[in-house]
């Protein structure tokens, strides 16, 4: 509880310095609980979620960081590695390729590299995957695509 | 000398010239003498020998005892002894054995040893090729890569440095780092390894450098150096579970009691062992001792049965009624000679037949009726099965009750029997290897029935050779089994000397040991696959030729050019 309280305050403090460092990234520690965080991730380009705004939440164990932090997305997203209803995320460094030495920060990039380079052989969603495996790129674009509009976009309700 | 003596006397002095080759070419010589120190009196040695035992301490007989103990794990082993039992502090020695050995021959620390070794199964060979076809290659693969760890860091010990887990600064004499030199305070490390030892299983073995990019394996050193006293013990335990599990050449004893390896050596394709807990199994499956049927057959069998076991239920039921009088009769010996309490008809508890002249019971016969001839398929194929799982199934409980009968008469009996019979009761282990004996056959012929229902129809001639060996070698059990169930409890029952003593013994050494080489006979032909069945027509007319009269004694079948019985020596 302790070490683990102490390392989210160092994470904390880093967030600060780096938060003009990578633009692409806005992770907020909520006022009143150390181990409840969200974050902001931009859609990488020249892919479907460009242009999007995508909200994660992590819960943090106390065994942080020899237990991986738990992340899913708020924002709907059509991604084979994450549950359309829950928005959970299928990834390994989450389960059992956890290292102490990542930090939500960096769990966030790992998360836009997923985004960008989805793995449709370990599906959460099943129709995304499929689409995917199917070879069916245009159709899993467009239909991501239109999630990224829907539901992602900053300027639409 | 007298210990040695009373174990030829059972196991050697009255085995049959051809089939049991003696490992021991000094012991055959010292059997023959023994022999006729015996015989050339025509007295009974075993009376002869009594004498030597008067006045004879304790302790010779203790020691005695123990020796036939171990005899008696002897007649359960495997002929030749290609395995061997490991506890744990011998598993331990070899796994040190092994580490010493490629530490040496490639040069490298015991830590690096080791965990090569884990990543190659545990074979010293698999290592040493590897690592002599391209020693970069293995490094990277086991993440036991050299990286140059900045110098400073082990000359300066007051130098500051940021730990990559917690972001603490820690002077560098706190800092530790693996092969790879990735930089982490103590107790940032002994965090990581203890979540890993408590967490991960035998996958603790494989841990790696914390950091993402890296693959640098964490060796024993870093574990003895940092984990906690529990831990350390956690972690050398699943070190020996790796060893045992991960090697190709040891398995666990399968009983859950059992903390025992076997380490197997043999390759004749039989893979019976027996560990030190008395439990034998087939080490290549795990599965009880099934010769001789092999491992994929013997799978296929206990899946079938599973399928068909709400069919053959009712098999199972230990109630028969009588043929005769059809009062219900409980199975409770473990041979198939049945006899009616109320009408004292004797039968087969297999067939129903009667006993007397009864001969062609393991024999299956198809039926043919005018039946719809699908339904007939049907119901023969059932019949079929039925047929051979009920005489399996009879043979194992027949086995499971042997087993128990035997350690009950010895343990309740024995003392008694020694008294009442005026011999020491070492003398009574005859009667243990004529039980080890019925449960070593109970066990082969069970598993001849499952060999015999995967034989294939099309092939008439094995199949009737495979039922001409099954009948004889069954049938001599059962007299075996006969004897030393029933006939030995008359003694039991009535206690005081009997002259018949020294004649039963003779009866049931004679039979265990007739017993044993029409098994032998039996488990040969079926592991060859029966391919002698060519031969056997020929050999088996000569037979016929020749005429042969069956002792009424011991029931040898002696040439008739014999005038006495070749194996209990009467006329
Ligand atoms: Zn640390
Ligand atoms: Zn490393
Ligand atoms: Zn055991
Ligand atoms: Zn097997
Ligand atoms: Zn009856
Ligand atoms: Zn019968
Ligand atoms: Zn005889």
């Amino acid at each position: 509880m302790q070490a683990s309280r102490a390392r989210l305050f160092k994470e904390y403090k880093e967030v600060q310095r780096e938060k003009v460092a990578d633009p692409d990234i806005q992770l907020v520690c909520d006022d009143s609980n150390i181990f409840k965080w969200t974050a902001l991730i931009k859609g990488p380009s020249e892919t479907p979620f460009e242009g999007g705004v995508f909200q994660l939440v992590f819960s943090v164990p106390e065994q942080y960081p020899l237990q991986p932090p738990q992340v899913r997305f708020l924002t709907k997203i059509f991604h084979p590695n994450v549950h359309f209803k829950t928005g959970e995320i299928c990834l390994d460094i989450l389960k059992n390729a956890w290292s102490p030495a990542w930090t939500l920060q960096s769990v966030c990039r790992a998360i836009i590299a997923l985004m960008a380079h989805p793995e449709p052989d370990s599906p959460l969603n099943c129709d995304s995957g499929n689409l995917l495996r199917s070879g069916d790129i245009r159709g899993y674009q467009s239909m991501a695509r239109m999630y990224t509009r829907l539901a992602a976009s900053p300027m639409k309700g | 000398m007298l210990r040695r003596r009373v174990s030829w006397d059972v196991t050697n002095s009255l085995a049959m010239d051809d089939v049991h080759p003696s490992s021991d070419s000094i012991e055959e010589e010292a059997t023959t003498k023994c022999y006729s120190d015996g015989f050339d009196d025509n007295e009974d040695p075993f009376f002869l020998s009594d004498d030597d035992f008067v006045g004879g301490d304790d302790g010779a007989a203790d020691a005695l005892l123990e020796d036939i103990k171990e005899d008696e794990i002897d007649l359960l082993k495997h002929k030749q002894q290609d395995y061997k039992i490991l506890n744990t502090a011998e598993i331990r020695q070899r796994m040190e054995r092994d580490v010493a050995e490629v530490s040496t021959v490639l040069s490298i620390s015991k830590d690096e040893a080791s965990i090569l070794l884990r990543n190659y199964n545990w074979s010293v060979s698999k290592v040493n090729d590897s690592w002599f076809t391209d020693e970069f290659e293995v490094r990277e693969k086991v993440g036991l890569e050299k990286l140059v760890v900045s110098s400073d860091l082990s000359s300066n010990k007051r130098k500051i440095i940021t730990c990559g887990i917690c972001f603490e600064p820690y002077t560098s004499d706190r800092i530790r780092y693996a092969y790879c030199g990735h930089l982490y305070c103590e107790i940032c490390w002994s965090a990581y390894i203890s979540t890993s030892i408590n967490n991960d299983g035998t996958g603790c073995l494989m841990l790696r450098c914390p950091e993402p990019s890296c693959r640098a394996a964490i060796g024993q050193y870093m574990i003895d150096s940092l984990a906690s006293e529990e831990d350390r013990k956690k972690y050398s335990d699943f070190l020996v579970r790796s060893y045992v599990e991960d090697n190709r050449t040891t398995k666990w004893c399968p009983s859950p009691a059992c903390e025992h390896a076997i380490e197997f050596s043999g390759a004749d394709g039989i893979f019976d062992v027996t560990c030190r807990c008395f439990t034998s199994f087939c080490w290549n499956c795990k599965e009880e001792c099934h010769r001789p049927m092999d491992c994929d057959a013997v799978k296929k069998w206990i899946l079938k049965n599973s399928s068909e076991s709400e069919n053959v239920n009712y098999i199972l039921a230990y109630c028969k009624p009588c043929p005769n009088c059809k009062r219900p009769i409980e199975k409770n010996h473990g041979c198939m000679h049945m006899t009616c309490r109320v009408c004292r008809n004797e039968f087969c508890w297999l067939c129903l037949g009667p006993w007397k002249g009864h001969a062609n019971c393991n024999r299956y016969m198809e039926k043919t009726d005018t039946e719809d001839r699908r339904k007939k398929l049907a119901k023969e194929s059932l019949e079929k099965y039925t047929h051979y799982f009920e005489r399996w199934d009879a043979n194992r409980k027949s086995r499971l009750k042997a087993l128990a009968d035997h350690q009950r008469v010895k343990n309740e009996e024995f003392k008694k029997l020694s008294e009442s019979q005026d011999i020491p009761e070492a003398y009574l282990e005859f009667i243990t290897k004529a039980w080890l004996q019925v449960v070593e056959c109970r066990r082969a012929l069970e598993w001849s029935y499952a060999y015999g229902y995967y034989l294939p129809d099309k092939d008439p001639a094995k199949k009737q050779f495979f039922e001409y060996l099954q009948g004889e070698a069954e049938s001599t059990l059962e007299k075996l089994h006969n004897c030393v169930e029933s006939e030995l409890k008359e003694f039991l029952d009535v206690g005081g000397l009997s002259k018949k003593f020294s004649e039963f013994r003779t009866k049931l050494v004679g039979l265990t040991t007739v017993t044993g080489n029409y098994f032998e006979k039996l488990v040969r032909a079926l592991e060859n696959g029966l391919c002698d069945v060519n031969s056997h027509v020929i050999k088996g007319s000569e037979d016929e030729v020749e005429d042969r009269w069956h002792c009424d004694r011991c029931t040898y079948a002696n040439p008739s050019s014999l005038k006495s019985c070749k194996m209990c020596f009467i006329k």
